[in-house]
């Protein structure tokens, strides 16, 4: 119990941690403080328990899709918000009340997505008494190790040269979007919304979506080990999206700056 | 006589979406003290099937598999739909997230 609880809670933290973390990069590369995490925690801790609340009535909804089609829309709604907030973050002066709606926004999508299954999990198993202890001990080291590669992660786009800072962050940015898209239709294949279509390549020998490594790609580039054509292309489509979305932003700073 | 082509089409419509959702085959299992019976089914090749998972169990379970490609939540005492295929022939296991120890199954496709 105890170690199941470190995968499943360790699973979903570190998606989340990637996209904060990444978030937090960016926030600090175009000073904008970190109010909208502030922000984000306790809507994101409302979503939740939402969430958590209503899983049945969502269940059911739709004639049984309601759940896939509620997840798809709040990952999808991650990746919508993450093309405004790149249009902002590059064009750098004022605005900074959009950007920080829009990041508290994407945030609260993302928890309450990646953490409303933990919070099903701990309040169902730890409530049997005679796991309490593994399953919350095991809850929180999951949530530590999660928490320490979002760390990681906040402090390799640190790390980029100042020159650089701002396209590195952009770029995961980038990546976590597509790869939440991604993840977004194989949830509308699964209720039948989106044909399931053979997997273009299979990767999972070379590397398991279940190894931590697996994870860690999977947070922070959606990596996939049996994706179909409608994913490859989605994923392409979206970074090529994401990247008119910079192009946009950086354009428009181009000429803020003349401007002045 | 546009209406009635109109008409025409609309019925025509409605009765290929009910041939396809009649043609899909349904598999039900059950989630029953963290196990899923029967832990393997057999489903015929590049055909997509429907499964309904029943949760006896009081706790919720997360029905997941890596090779298909699925998630679900099904909380205690409900149900889940989840669709899987059309899929090449193989072995596609899949395991219940919160008790993989125990809830353990495979899809045969043949």
């Amino acid at each position: 119990m105890f170690l199941n609880s470190v995968v499943i809670v360790l699973r979903e933290v570190l998606e989340a941690a990637v996209l904060v973390s990444a978030l937090l990069a960016l926030a600090r590369t175009v000073h904008l403080g970190q109010r909208w995490l502030w922000l984000a925690l306790p809507l994101a801790a409302i979503g939740v328990a939402l969430y958590a609340s209503f899983l049945a009535v969502i269940t059911d909804a739709l004639d049984g899709a309601g759940q896939e089609v509620l997840n798809a829309s709040l990952q999808a709604g991650v990746y919508l918000l993450l093309l405004p907030i790149l249009v902002l973050a590059c064009s750098a002066e004022g605005r900074r009340q959009w950007l920080t709606l829009l990041m508290t926004l994407a945030i609260t999508c993302a928890i309450v997505r990646e953490c409303a299954e933990i919070h099903i999990y701990v309040r169902a198993f730890a409530a049997l008494g005679e796991h309490a202890a593994a399953v919350w001990a095991g809850s929180a080291l999951g949530m530590g190790i999660g928490i320490s590669a979002g760390v990681l992660v906040y402090g390799a786009l640190r790390a980029v040269p100042q020159r650089w800072a701002l396209p590195a962050c952009c770029a995961t940015l980038a990546l976590i979007g597509a790869g939440m898209i991604m993840q977004a239709t194989m949830l509308l294949e699964q209720v039948d919304w989106l044909p399931d279509q053979a997997p273009l390549w299979d990767s999972s020998t070379l590397l398991s979506e279940q190894s931590f490594v697996g994870e860690l790609l999977y947070a922070v580039l959606g990596y996939e080990a049996t994706p179909g054509p409608l994913q490859v292309s989605l994923y392409v489509g979206c970074l090529l999206l994401a990247g008119i979305a910079l192009w946009w932003g950086s354009t428009g700073r181009a000429k803020h700056a003349v401007l002045d | 006589m546009s209406s009635f082509c109109r008409y025409l089409s609309v019925t025509l419509c409605l009765l290929v979406v009910n041939a396809a959702q009649a043609a899909t085959p349904v598999i039900e299992l059950e989630i029953r003290d963290h196990l899923f019976i029967p832990e393997e089914i057999s489903i015929p090749a590049n055909t997509k099937v429907k499964l309904v998972v029943y949760n006896r169990d009081a706790t919720p379970e997360e029905f997941e598999s890596y090779e298909l490609n699925r998630e679900k939540v099904i909380l205690g005492g409900n149900k889940a739909n989840i669709f899987i295929g059309p899929l090449a022939p193989g072995v596609y296991p899949f395991f219940g997230e919160f008790n993989p120890r125990t809830a353990q199954g495979r899809v045969v496709v043949e």
